[in-house]
This record gives C-alpha cells, sequence and structure tokens, in this order.
C-alpha cells in the first residue's frame, strides 16, 4: 500500500513539475539554475581536457615545433578577427558609397569589440542546434549577443552563466534574423531549418532576388549590427498565386566544423 | 542509506561522463551525430533499482540533459519520464534482462524520441537528419545494453560492499 502510494506521490509530482517547466517558456533555462549545471559542466570538461591540452600541447609547442605552431595559432587567431574585420568594414564601405549617392545621410556608427571563446558542446538533440561555449558573462557575454566567426553569423546567446554561455545557432528551427539582401536591399526574415540551411521570408514574389545573391543581417530590432554575412541565396521558387517567394539559403558559416567564435560585445546602431 | 546515496552519487558521475559523450566526443566526430546513452541507463534503472530510487534519478537526469538542448524547458524530462513509465510498464510483458531486448527498445525509443522532438517542436523538415537518425539507433541499441551493464555492475559493487 505504502509502495503504491510512493508511486503516485511521485507520478504527481512529475507531473507538476513537467507543467511548471513548460509554462516557464522557451529560454528561462538561466533563470530556473539550469544554467549551474552548464557551469558545473564547463568545470569538468575543462578539468577531463586539460590533460589531453597538455599532453598535446607539449606535443605540438616542443616536441614537433618549437614556437613555430605557437606562432602559427596567434597570427591565426589575429587573422580571423581582422576577417571579421574585413567583412564589417566592407559593408562600411558599401554603406558609406550609398549614403554619400543619397547626399542626405550621414551615418554615424559606434566601435564595437569582438570577445573570442571556444566550443564546449553541441545540442544532445537533433532537431534543435544550440551550443555552449567555454566564456560567460564573466568575460562579458550576455543575453542576445550575437556570435560570429570570419565567415559569418553563427547565432545569438540565449543563456549565459558566469563561465558559459549556450548560444542558438542560426540554423535552429526557432532562430529568425532581420536580413536583407546585399545587392538589392530587398528585406525579410532569415529563419533556420533546422538541417544545415536557412530560409528568407517575407519577401513578396515581385522582388528580384537572384541565386548566389549575398544575404547580410539588416541591422533591424538592434540586436544584429548591419551588413553581417548570413550566407547566399542558394534556390528561389516564385509562385505566382503567392505573395511571398521562397527562397533557401545556405548559410556562410559550416555549422558542424565551427570551434572559435567570437562575441560582439556592443551592437552597432546607425544615428540619422 | 548511505549505500543508496553512493549508488546515486555514483550514478550521476556516470551521467556527466555520459554528457561528456553525447555532446563533445561524438559531435566531434560526426556533427550531426547523436547517440543516446541515457535510454540505456532508464533501462538499467528499471530492471535493478526500485522504482523510488529510479524514477527520481530520471527525472533529476533529464533536468540535467535539458541543460544540454535549447528544446523548450520541460521537453526533455516529459519524453524521458514517457520512456521511464512505458519501459516500466513494458517490463510486466517482456524479458527486460535479455541484451538484444534492451538493444531493440534502444533503438525504438531512441527513435520516438527524436519523432517526437520533430512533432513537439512544430518542425517539418526530416530529410536532412535522416542519415545520422539511422546511424544514432543502431548505436544507442549498441550501447544500451552496455549502459544495463554499468548501472547493474555498480548496484551489485554496492549492495556486495553493504553485506
Amino acid at each position: 500500500m505504502a509502495r503504491r502510494s510512493t508511486r503516485v506521490v511521485l507520478l504527481i509530482g512529475a507531473a507538476v513539475l513537467i507543467l511548471v517547466l513548460l509554462s516557464t517558456g522557451q529560454y528561462s533555462s538561466s533563470s530556473l539554475g539550469i544554467s549551474s549545471v552548464r557551469e558545473g559542466y564547463g568545470t569538468f570538461e575543462r578539468v577531463v581536457r586539460a590533460p589531453f591540452s597538455f599532453i598535446a600541447g607539449i606535443w605540438n609547442h616542443y616536441v614537433f615545433l618549437v614556437n613555430t605552431s605557437y606562432e602559427n595559432e596567434t597570427l591565426q587567431k589575429g587573422l580571423d578577427e581582422l576577417r571579421v574585420r574585413t567583412m564589417r568594414l566592407q559593408e562600411l564601405e558599401n554603406e558609406n558609397e550609398r549614403l554619400r549617392a543619397m547626399l542626405d545621410f550621414k551615418g554615424k556608427f559606434h566601435d564595437f569589440s569582438l570577445i573570442p571563446a571556444s566550443v564546449l558542446s553541441q545540442d544532445i538533440t537533433h532537431v534543435f542546434k544550440t551550443m555552449i561555449i567555454d566564456k560567460g558573462s564573466r568575460s562579458g557575454f550576455g543575453i542576445n549577443m550575437p556570435i560570429l566567426n570570419p565567415s559569418g553569423v553563427i547565432g545569438k546567446v540565449i543563456a549565459v552563466s558566469p563561465h558559459t554561455a549556450q548560444v542558438l545557432l542560426v540554423t535552429d528551427p526557432n532562430s529568425s534574423i532581420p536580413a536583407l539582401i546585399e545587392s538589392s536591399r530587398v528585406k525579410g526574415i532569415v529563419k533556420g531549418r533546422g538541417e544545415n540551411l536557412l530560409s528568407l521570408e517575407y519577401v513578396r514574389s515581385v522582388e528580384e532576388v537572384k541565386e548566389g545573391d549575398s544575404v547580410v543581417t539588416s541591422g533591424l530590432l538592434g540586436m544584429f549590427p548591419k551588413g553581417l554575412k548570413l550566407g547566399y541565396v542558394r534556390e528561389v521558387r516564385k509562385d505566382d498565386r503567392q505573395i511571398f517567394a521562397d527562397i533557401i539559403v545556405e548559410p556562410c558559416v559550416k555549422m558542424e566544423k565551427i570551434e572559435e567564435v567570437f562575441g560582439i560585445a556592443q551592437g552597432v546602431e546607425v544615428s540619422d | 542509506m548511505l549505500k543508496v546515496w553512493k549508488f546515486q552519487i555514483s550514478l550521476f558521475g556516470i551521467l556527466f561522463a555520459v554528457i561528456l559523450m553525447e555532446a563533445t566526443v561524438i559531435p566531434a566526430v560526426w556533427a550531426p551525430l547523436r547517440v543516446d546513452f541515457f535510454i540505456g541507463m532508464i533501462i538499467g534503472q528499471i530492471i535493478f533499482v526500485p522504482f523510488s530510487q529510479g524514477f527520481p534519478f530520471v527525472i533529476l537526469g533529464s533536468l540535467i540533459l535539458q541543460a544540454f538542448s535549447g528544446a523548450r524547458l520541460g521537453l526533455i524530462p516529459l519524453l524521458y519520464i514517457f520512456i521511464f513509465l512505458a519501459i516500466e510498464m513494458l517490463k510486466n510483458f517482456i524479458y527486460l534482462e535479455n541484451v538484444y531486448t534492451q538493444a531493440l527498445l534502444g533503438i525504438l525509443f531512441y527513435c520516438l524520441f527524436a519523432v517526437a522532438t520533430v512533432f513537439l517542436a512544430d518542425f517539418s523538415y526530416l530529410k536532412g537528419i535522416i542519415s545520422p537518425l539511422v546511424a544514432g539507433a543502431v548505436l544507442t541499441g549498441c550501447v544500451s545494453p552496455m549502459m544495463v551493464y554499468v548501472v547493474g555492475r555498480l548496484q551489485t559493487t554496492y549492495e556486495q560492499e553493504h553485506e
């Protein structure tokens, strides 16, 4: 009898817990202390990784090639950062030309800094596309911070703890970013499709969109700075009976090969 | 009582090692591949551990796993609790101690888990994940009996230690 009542209590408890959790919303893990699990895992992962990194470090930096490998790594990091800056500068240059041509506009940009981080782990499910990085609020990462690498935009931070942060990739079905076609300035919303592809939505069928067109962030909502590369138009399907075109975008970033990322510490706002 | 705590702490230690495999090591080998070690642990709990201990472990363990997913909060615990209760019910009809049964249950519930996440996440595109899904199901079928053995071995060790 007592065993049966224990079962009933446990089952009711579980049902209540699930209902409470499901009612808290999509990304509220940080407020419920689940982030501390990631924090603990981050420490555990670093401890497990430490001896391997140590041995690999000795081999690469001392035994195999004295200094050369280390120098190469440092230069590579510097180069990655420069690539991101070049990408941004390219957009600034385009924007500058456009604004000069229009004469009435004056662009004013705040500077931003890039915070490097490494990937700790990937999402444990097939459908959802998130990853955990090894830097958190102590390093300056915060909720909704854009994450990118030299190839383009990766996603945004959805949960943060002192030493780790959870990043929602642009390919996740729940991800949506205001974007535009770089050449024609046609605006839309880039959404994740779950696989390694994106779709550009809410672009009218009458707009001119070609395969190979570059898709960049539009800067709307202020979360992502304007002009960051998202991907290239891979396929355009237009139907006269539909208002919007079906546009498939291939992301610039190979999501399965991400190792190092950058967080943008300050948003870039255009003020008139 | 001390025995129970030691056993549970060891299980959570194993769970962290499992997460390391699931979220870091396996995706490093093949990014879209996901192998579920936790289903094997659930089967092990049902075979070797009383409901009053196994069920709370599954709830806490799935809450920990939730921290490593972008799924809606509560979805991962909901699915693992469903798996636990389904296997708990199935044990009255099938012989759970059989290795092949464990492997088949691993494959079956891995597929059900994947389909349920696709369905509950309102996500309609399965094409891109079919091959990692099949590979993941086969590997989950292989590791499930292994995880059952680990749980059973741990339980036996603590039983013998306290006799």
